[in-house]
């Protein structure tokens, strides 16, 4: 997972300067423009819409993607009675992709909320808590990249298993949670390195010295303004949990079955691959769609909010 | 052309998948072409095929990474595998005539002497360590001592203590030390004592005589195992905890460790040894034995060469059935390893008897077996494996607790819970590993359709899977049982009882305490055997704290080009035939 | 930042100061990890002993003597910082072999896993960004992206199964057990020690995802300085193309290249465990969740100390030489 932060760096590499006003309409108008930017936007909601209209309607699901257990149809190719073929127990294909999808994306974008909360707190208390508090931080933040990410989730997972605690004994919680607890200082040091150049920034010592409170300030001001490259780091981060919870299950720390990530789905079609590799080809060209999607919105709203164009 | 650049790279990586499709192996799914099976041909010569000449005697073998090379501190079967090769004790097991197992004088000459309680050994004349020291009952005395020495803390002490074979003074030598709790600070000359005092002792070097705290007819079988194995108390005195590295190390057995290369992906060599006293002298140079945990990698290695001899997990079978060349390389070994759903009696849900016998009733072990595990293993209804003494196998308890959905439904009915109503959810606790899976998804499919219960999935690691176990944490539990030995008090005794140290379903019934604690104490080995047979009836039909599935099979692959190789289940550690791995060579092409 | 504190302070003096300050920084940093992981790692269920069979009374207490896990928490804990202290990182439970030995072969492995993965991402992703940026939307251009981007959208774990499948099982080309360089320092040198055909699938596995995103950003760096007027105007002076292409416009779209450093090296030096564990390879990342796994107690302690010492001593090392690339940047 130190690849998180290989891939949140390449896509800033940008490099941020904050912004003097809100241009949420010109950075909308010019995203519109961007067309692959349109397409990955499109695109995802297309697969999000499958996604969801087979979680509820039947026949789009075609089979239940748990219990449909059909012994005589084992390993099968794709075929018009199963799309995308069947695995090593008769559930179709179709189905799962499908269900990993939904599950992938509940991830994906759950892991980014809780990075989003931890982030934006720790980033602002560092910048505007004065230098001791800034230095706490830091290091709360070096401690947290340093450790080892898989040993926190092992840990993490292996601490809660098995009780009967009330809502953090929800797998996919403590996923989520434990891919956002590692993940979560690169937002940090992003909103800190913007409020800090914020803080020298005209508008807002204009703002102080009107008189306005620094709670007001902060978040009237500085927060919009530092939320340009928070949010592109966001919607790379998405795919990189994704990434993660599917190296997770790789390893046998993912999701209880039946529940299917398509991590999981690729990670466990890893053993029948030479059998039927078609229970690995779709999950993984999901994956890889959605990580392209994610990515070209991705690159969109970076450039959108840029002041410099391209 | 914009719209172009992102059509191409999506448009070319269907072309890679296309490729991928293209350049795929054969497929062809179900029908298998049945592989080999491991029965052993007893009496065959090593040499009844030619073999090749000596510069192709090189093996590759795989096997799980080891903890230690010293026999007396080995645990798993990996550590075993290599002990026995690089060892031998009083006795071997080894498989008669009649496929049957028995425990053939190795390093003794002959059967013990007993008189009461004291067994007299004699070894054979001018054997040798692999240094050329001759090798004395001294040497044995020093493995038992060492065996039941707390300082070398050995995970298979109580094999010698009185919970089974019983060697006096064992128990006492090793608790020496006290609890944490509760220690004890003996002298140095009061531990002497009590080491003295272990009843194993050399009248002269070539006589050893043990004196057990009551006759066992298991008492070959036991000085079979690795925990009896001779040691050299100069070298290990001289090397201290290095002694078992190349160079140092001194062995007895055929082979002798010539290389090493520790941690994970590492490996070891092993070459005979030139004072091997018995027969046959080893065919094979050289063995070096890969430490691949993974089996998938290690599958995939066997076929790109870089392995002659692998274990395979099970969702590969249908890729080997489908490939003529693995296909006929395929052994399949029935195991002595009985698997099973493990139900915590405390839970007062499984506590009901009719509850128990609805899930067992309600589990279709034949698709299970075929779905899962592509035929590979046994449907059972049993507990004693078969190749043990006292099989009884499905025939003596298919209709009592076998499949039957109509019969389980019934039983659940009765129960108080028809159609699965008011039946609370139970959780299965299993290994996330993809074959554990899928079982746990087919038996929660299986009890859903059948019984209209939920059962929750809970995947774990290992070592939280045995702490739960351990800790009586669970309430369903796929696990099972692999005999250390082949005799069926290790399938019952500490497994049923009431205290039993391995009892953490929490079985607890008089009338099996008391066939059990009988059989313990029967010294008329078909007497014995009988007791025993009756204890797993009543386990069986009451189900107490377990419901079994299937019985298991080692799965190999071994190429073509291997032969000698006597493999059989109920003593085999890690690799097919490996309790005569001098048996082994390979074939002139 | 603000402007530097009066008096002479020439630039290596502010440096070293800020490195010295940095690796100061390391020590508290890594007594948290130690200190963390260490309670944490009692508090998992499941220790070094348990199994399935279980072991009795009389065993485990003899086991627990033997490698003082009868001692009370803290007390451990106490002792395991002394020992640290001294440089004993203790013994691994599996063997009892000297976690500190276990982890320099391991790492020497890993290292060269890393470097080798290092070398092949940076070479073909820095000459597949120049090359796609010169070409802009032309057909090298298309090829180029198309690489990095799904380079990109695949998990190593897929991309080495399918890699493995078509290239070592079904045509035959490549072994794909083990580490195909040598596994002793002393073995550097031996040319029988290197086995190529065994390096180049976890070679590629573990590169393509950093290449991918070398060269993306090499390329949007490119196509932006290429943009620039200095490149306008060294052009106008009329020196030859392919010398202003080299000397100003690589070098100067490397800097933000440059940040992506310090990730790529703590990807791959730190040892990709997913790419050890398929290929088999006898590595630190490997011997790390291994030892978790199996609840080694020194040798996690061990190598997850070691791991956070290589990852922000890598850190370190790039923020360092995007400083020196790049004189904007300042750590006062």
């Amino acid at each position: 997972m130190q690849e998180a932060e290989l891939i949140e760096r390449a896509e800033l590499e940008g490099a941020f300067v904050g912004r003097e006003r809100g241009l949420w309409g010109d950075a909308f108008y010019r995203l519109s423009r961007n067309r692959l930017a349109m397409a990955g936007l499109v695109l995802l909601f297309v697969v999000a819409g499958i996604a969801a209209a087979a979680a509820y309607i039947d026949t789009v699901q075609r089979y239940d993607p748990y219990s449909d257990q059909i012994y005589t149809a084992l390993q099968e190719a794709p075929s018009w009675g199963h799309f995308f073929g069947t695995d090593n127990l008769g559930r179709d294909n179709w189905a799962r992709v499908w269900a990993g999808v939904s599950i992938s994306l509940q991830i994906g974008i759950g892991t980014q909320i809780v990075v989003l909360i931890i982030g934006l707190t720790v980033g602002a208390t560092a910048a505007l808590g004065g230098r001791f508090t800034d230095n706490v931080m830091m290091r709360l933040t070096d401690v947290t990249y340093a450790f080892p990410d898989l040993l926190f989730i092992i840990l993490m997972r292996s601490v809660l298993a098995g009780r009967d605690w009330p809502v953090i004994s929800n797998p996919k919680l403590q996923i989520i949670l434990a891919i956002a607890c590692v993940n979560w200082t690169i937002i940090a040091r992003l909103v800190r390195g913007q409020m800090l150049s914020l803080a020298e920034r005209d508008f807002v010592l204009a703002a102080r010295a009107l008189g306005a409170s620094p709670w007001r300030v902060v978040i009237q001001h500085m927060l919009p303004n530092s939320l340009g490259p928070v949010i592109v780091a966001v919607t790379f981060g998405i795919p990189i949990a994704i990434f993660a919870e599917a190296a997770l299950g790789f390893i046998g720390f993912g999701l209880p079955p039946p529940t299917a990530s398509l991590g999981r789905l690729v990670s466990d079609g890893y053993a029948y691959v030479q059998v039927n590799y078609w229970v690995v080809v779709f999950p993984a060209a999901a994956v890889a769609i959605l990580m392209l999607c994610f990515t070209f919105v991705g690159d969109g709203l970076r450039d959108a909010l840029d002041p410099r164009s391209r | 052309m914009r719209a172009v650049k992102w059509l191409l790279p999506l448009g070319a990586l269907v072309a890679l998948l296309l490729v991928v499709v293209a350049c795929g192996g054969d497929e062809e799914g179900g029908t298998a072409t049945p592989g080999a099976t491991g029965t052993p041909k007893p009496g065959v010569s090593p040499t009844a095929e030619a073999q090749a000449p000596a510069a192709q005697q090189q093996i590759i073998v795989q096997s799980g990474q080891p903890e230690f090379y010293d026999p007396h501190r080995s645990n798993f079967e990996q550590d075993i595998a290599i002990a026995r090769a690089l060892w031998r004790g009083l006795y071997q097991l080894s498989v008669a005539a009649d496929g049957g197992i028995v425990a053939v004088p190795a390093m003794a000459a002959a059967e013990p002497t007993v008189n009461g309680n004291v067994y007299t050994v004699k070894l054979k004349a001018g054997l040798k360590w692999s240094d050329g020291v001759p090798l004395t009952a001294n040497d044995f005395v020093y493995g038992i001592q060492r065996e039941c020495d707390a300082a070398v803390a050995s995970p298979y002490q109580y094999v010698l203590g009185a919970s089974i074979l019983g060697i006096v003074g064992c128990d006492e030598y090793f608790t020496a030390l006290g609890t944490t709790d509760a220690p004890l600070t003996p002298t140095d000359a009061e531990l002497q004592a009590l080491r003295d005092a272990i009843g194993v002792k050399a009248i002269d070097d070539t006589t050893l005589q043990v004196t057990l705290l009551a006759p066992k007819p298991t008492f070959t079988t036991i000085m079979s195992l690795w925990a009896a194995f001779p040691a050299r108390k100069d070298v290990i005195e001289q090397f201290g905890d290095k002694w078992t590295d190349p160079g140092n190390i001194v062995t007895n057995g055929p082979f002798i460790l010539t290389g090493l290369t520790a941690g994970a992906g590492g490996q070891v060599v092993l070459e005979p040894n030139p004072n091997w006293a018995l027969e046959p002298k080893p065919a094979l140079r050289k063995i070096t034995i890969k430490f691949i945990d993974d089996t998938e990698a290690a599958f995939r290695a066997f076929q790109t060469g870089e392995l002659d001899i692998t274990n395979i997990p099970a969702p590969e079978i249908p890729t080997i059935q489908a490939d003529a060349t693995l296909s006929k390389e395929f052994l399949k070994v029935g195991a002595a390893r009985i698997w099973s759903v493990e139900m915590q009696m405390k839970n007062e849900v499984i506590a009901k008897p009719l509850v128990r016998l609805a899930l067992s009733r309600a589990i279709d072990r034949a698709t299970l077996v075929k779905v899962v595990y592509n035929d590979s293993f046994l449907p059972a209804t049993y507990w004693l494996v078969q190749g043990l003494p006292g099989f009884q196998g499905n025939a003596a308890f298919e209709d009592t607790v076998g499949y039957d959905p109509t019969a389980a439904k019934k039983a659940l009915s009765d129960a108080g819970y028809p159609n699965g109503e008011g039946f609370p959810t139970l959780t299965l606790t299993t290994l996330d590993r993809p074959d554990r899976k899928a079982e746990a998804e087919f038996l929660q499919k299986n009890w859903k359709d059948i019984l209209g219960i939920t059962i929750n999935i809970q995947t774990v690691d290992a070592k939280t899977r045995s702490s739960t176990f351990n800790t009586e944490n669970f309430e369903l539990f796929p696990g099972g049982w692999q005999n250390d030995y082949p005799d069926p008090e290790n399938s019952l005794i500490g497994l049923f009882d009431t205290d039993g140290g391995n009892n953490h379903y929490n079985c607890s019934d008089p009338d099996i305490d008391a066939k059990l604690a009988a059989a313990g104490k029967e010294t008329d080995n078909a007497a014995r055997i009988k007791l025993l047979q009756e204890a797993e009836t009543l386990i069986v039909t009451k189900l107490c704290g377990a419901i079994p599935i299937y019985q298991n099979a080692f799965l190999y692959l071994v190429n073509s080009k291997m032969a000698g190789l006597k493999p059989n289940g109920q003593i085999d550690a890690a690799m097919p035939g490996n309790w005569c791995p001098e048996c082994w060579y390979v074939k002139a092409q | 930042m603000g402007p530097g504190p009066a008096g002479p302070h020439t630039w290596v003096e502010v440096m070293t100061a800020y490195a010295i300050r940095r690796v100061l920084w390391l020590i508290p940093v890594l007594w948290a990890v130690a200190t963390i992981t260490f309670f944490l790692m009692h508090a998992v269920p499941g220790g070094p002993f348990t199994q399935d069979r279980s072991l009795p009374e009389s065993i485990i207490t003899a086991l627990n003597r033997r490698y003082n896990l009868d001692e009370p928490l803290w007390k451990q804990y106490l002792h395991y910082l002394w020992n640290i202290l001294h440089g004993d990182l203790g013994l691994s439970f599996r063997g009892d072999r000297d976690v500190s030995v276990l982890i320099r072969d391991g790492f020497f492995v890993t290292a060269q896993l890393g470097i080798l993965a290092f070398l092949v991402a940076s070479f073909f992703g820095l000459a597949l960004g120049v090359l796609s940026a010169l070409n802009q939307n032309g057909p090298l251009d298309y090829v180029g992206v198309f690489v990095a981007t799904v380079g990109a959208a695949l998990p190593n774990f897929i991309l080495a199964t399918f890699l493995i499948v078509i290239f070592a099982i079904n045509l035959g080309w490549f072994q794909i057990l083990g580490w195909g360089g040598p596994e002793h320092v002393g073995d550097l040198w031996n040319v029988s020690a290197w086995n190529v055909k065994k390096l180049v699938l976890p070679v590629v596995s573990l590169s393509f995802l950093p290449m991918a995103y070398i060269a993306r950003v090499t390329r949007a760096s490119m196509l932006e300085v290429l943009r620039q007027d200095y490149i306008r105007t060294a052009q106008a002076k009329g020196l030859a193309e392919q010398v202003v292409i080299m000397r100003h416009a690589v070098k100067n779209a490397m800097i933000p290249v440059l940040t992506l450093m310090g990730p790529i090296a703590a990807v791959l030096v730190t040892g990709s465990f997913i790419v050890e564990n398929i290929y088999s390879i006898p590595g630190v990342g490997r011997q790390f969740v291994e030892a978790v796994q199996r609840r080694d107690y020194a040798m996690i302690m061990g190598t997850t100390l070691f791991y956070a010492a290589i990852v922000a001593v890598a850190n370190l090392v790039v923020d360092l030489l995007y400083a020196v690339v790049d004189p904007r940047v300042r750590y006062g």
